[in-house]
């Protein structure tokens, strides 16, 4: 889901080796090598905003200025970020690349660097023009050059079992969150006062960060914060999605003081189970979708997930193309599966799961808590 | 002048460049030095990708990504008229397409293209090939904070002052730089901070204010904290510097030198002055304590700068802006010096220029702070 971009990235972002150790980022750029030979060198793009290939190959999550990974094929990577010389301190525990220098270093060092038959680039459309302009013509002066993004989107997919931890630890991290904002609920507070109950939960269940939308309407729509709101909203629904480690979990908690769920609840977490028992390797996702549309009947798909029922999930919140869900469900993917309903324009629903496709089916993250709130 | 008088000018500014449409750019990445049409043209600060189209006539078509947020940009603009779109790009494209009459390309003015991801702005630029940068026209025009900028403005100074009282309050050896950090963000978002840019770090030498990182507070550390919540899409922010433990003399002694110098800008700040001469007004200070080498790069770029996310007028305080000072302009004023027996120092306060001078928005100027908590 797309939210609001911070203007700044805040929480703790360092590189902790033993939760992804460096043999697996040296794993990920030989994968990428593997598939193009000829390549002798990659430049890797990374904003604030988008970062999920760099922070694949580096670690680096750019919390202010952007950053460019150079890597070799022969010779020592390089990490360039856009921040003043003097900052780059704070840059290096961030990533496992030790030859860390300011981004007023790169062309410099692309220009002297051994360029072989081939130059990938990587995250170029995030590139602002000018940049990408220089880039393109400095590494297009000795060798070809190849926007080699989709291949990695492709590579970055199937997760590895360090992949998978960190994404059962924000699973986990959205549950405390969730917990902590039923009990907010419970107790009466107002909307922010939720919100902030499960976002302080996250920080303190140790997220990199938090992003938010919330419900005032009976969830036929979502917001994100603009200014507090004091009143209280019983059913709440709400967006919550958690990074730990680099990599995201999201959910669409819903909560309320009532006992009973309505229909429209009930029938968006059949629909949640029809779906999640069909889906396995080699599964059209097209097919996934129809049966969720026939099993939310006679109710209508959410406008917030009508175009984007299932996201990969991993290194990127962000929408298409990124997440895109591709043809069918493969194995070692994870996805976070979203069934939206709404009751004419009276009231909405949205409920998801998070999975990992294994050969016979799918198994769920678990946060920890019961479904309904 | 209100949001609607200040449409009104850029619409003369239109007419005097013969302009009948200006299109606004943003993608939704907002950053404290990062200008924004889209804002200044319709006021919304959107999740994703989006674009205000001005007519000359004073109506405002706001285009906005995710599809889903079109009820919150109809809500937060009923002057204009919204269209919630999944794919700017190519909505635009619909827009501008064959039956656009392309004899009229040069009558459209485009801003905010040079800031976008290549990913967008190429095809947006060939689009709109002939089209004319206009991101002066708007900027010019949004120089000077509207009545509503000033107002949330001060209410982001409040919070940010609440956030720093915080800070004085929680800040301990053991706890990290990014704790510190997540938890005055998050407080200050339950005053109303929609964003914040927060530059956090400590220790007992800065050579900058950074990014904060894993990193453990420790007694004796220096504080260095850029407090920069938004309120309704405006920032303000404040410099502060924070010890934990007893100040060491010469640190409390060369505080005051960072002070006194941001007095002295501050006091040059006034309607009819250069921008450069507030910059100059606060190096001399230094420069006459022979710090003047301190006073340039790598040290020390600018001693302040404009406060978006609209615009970032009237830009850096710095001693190549000639930027010619006026009535509700509003901008930092930051010594933020490094000093070679303290490390970096961090000292600031928001401004804002009425017909007397420079209003400082906090209710209390920088002074150096002590983190309390946990004293002996």
């Amino acid at each position: 889901m797309l939210t609001p971009h911070p203007t700044l990235l805040i929480g703790p972002s360092d590189w902790q080796a033993e939760r992804m150790p460096r043999q697996e980022f040296t794993r990920r750029i030989d994968a990428l090598w593997a598939r193009d030979p000829q390549a002798e060198r990659a430049v890797v793009f990374g904003s604030s905003r988008h970062h999920a290939e760099l922070a694949y190959f580096s670690n680096l999550i750019p919390k202010l200025g952007p950053a460019l990974a150079l890597l070799s094929r022969s010779g020592e990577h390089r990490l360039f970020v856009g921040d003043s010389a003097n900052m780059l301190g704070a840059a290096r525990p961030l990533t496992w690349i030790e030859n860390v220098a300011s981004m007023q270093d790169a062309m410099a060092a692309l220009a002297a660097g051994k360029a072989g038959p081939r130059s990938l680039m990587v995250g170029a459309d995030y590139m602002p023009l000018a940049l990408r302009r220089a880039i393109t013509e400095v590494l297009g002066k000795d060798a070809s050059v190849q926007d080699a993004t989709a291949h990695v989107w492709s590579q970055m997919r199937r997760k590895s079992r360090y992949e998978l931890n960190a994404i059962d630890a924000a699973v986990k991290a959205t549950g405390a969150a969730r917990k902590a904002m039923r009990e907010a609920l419970m107790s009466g507070a107002g909307v922010t006062d939720v919100m902030s109950a499960g976002e302080r939960a996250a920080g303190d269940a140790g997220a990199q960060d938090v992003r938010t939308l919330f419900s005032l309407d009976g969830g036929r729509t979502l917001r994100p914060f603009f200014v507090p709101v004091r009143q209280e909203a019983d059913p709440l629904l709400a967006y919550l999605a958690i990074r730990r480690f680099n990599y995201w979990a999201e959910c669409f908690p819903l909560f309320t003081t009532r006992r009973e769920s309505t229909p429209l609840q009930e029938k968006a977490w059949d629909a949640m189970g029809s779906a999640l028992s069909a889906i396995k390797p080699g599964v059209g996702t097209s097919e996934i979708g129809q049966l969720i549309a026939a099993a939310i009947h006679p109710y209508q798909a959410h406008p917030i997930t009508a175009h984007a029922f299932a996201q990969h999930m991993g290194l990127a919140l962000e929408d298409s193309p990124h997440a895109d869900i591709g043809a069918a469900f493969e194995e070692g993917e994870v996805y976070s599966l979203r069934v939206g309903a709404m009751e004419g324009s009276s009231a909405g629903m949205i409920c998801s799961r998070m999975f990992i496709v294994q050969a016979d089916g799918i198994v769920a993250f678990d946060d920890g808590l019961p479904e309904l709130q | 002048m209100n949001f609607q008088e200040r449409l009104a000018d850029i619409c003369r500014r239109m007419q005097d460049e013969k302009l009948a449409l200006l299109v606004g750019l943003h993608d939704g990445a907002h950053f404290i030095e990062k200008p924004n049409p889209v804002m200044v043209l319709s006021g919304f600060k959107s999740i994703g990708a989006a674009a205000a189209l001005l007519f000359s006539d004073g109506s405002c078509t706001l285009i906005v990504t995710p599809r889903w947020d079109a009820g919150r940009a109809a809500e937060l603009c009923p002057q204009a008229r919204v269209v919630a779109v999944d794919d700017l790009v190519a909505a635009l494209r619909v827009f501008f397409g064959d039956d656009f009459p392309r004899d009229t390309i040069s009558e459209i003015g485009i801003a905010g293209l040079s800031l976008l991801p290549s990913g967008i702005a190429s095809p947006i630029s060939a689009a709109l090939a002939g089209a004319r940068a206009a991101d002066k026209l708007i900027f010019d025009a949004a120089r000077t904070k509207t009545v509503e900028e000033i107002a949330f403005a001060r209410e982001a100074a409040r919070i940010a002052e609440l956030g720093y009282a915080r800070l004085l309050q929680i800040a301990a050896p053991g706890m990290t730089e990014d704790a510190l950090a997540v938890d005055l963000k998050g407080y200050m978002k339950t005053l109303g901070a929609e964003d914040n840019f927060l530059l956090l770090c400590a220790g007992p030498h800065n050579r900058a204010v950074q990014p904060s990182t894993g990193r453990k507070l420790e007694r004796g550390d220096i504080i260095l904290a850029e407090i920069t919540p938004s309120y309704r899409g405006q920032l303000t922010q404040i410099c502060r510097t924070v010890v934990i433990g007893d100040p060491p003399e010469e640190l409390a002694r060369k505080y005051a030198l960072v002070v006194e110098a941001m007095r002295h800008g501050i006091a040059a700040a006034r309607p009819g002055v250069a921008m450069a001469e507030v910059c100059r007004a606060i190096n001399a200070v230094l420069e006459a304590q022979g710090y003047g080498e301190y006073c340039h790069p790598p040290h020390i770029r600018r001693r302040g700068h404009g406060l978006g996310f609209a615009s970032v007028r009237p830009g850096d305080v710095s001693l190549d802006n000639a930027t010619v000072l006026e009535p509700d302009m509003l901008f930092m004023i930051h010594p933020n010096q490094y000093l070679p027996e303290t490390g970096y120092l961090l000292c600031g306060e928001p401004v804002v220029i009425t017909a007397r001078g420079a209003e400082v928005l906090t209710a209390e100027q920088s002074s150096l702070g002590i983190a309390g908590r946990w004293k002996d």
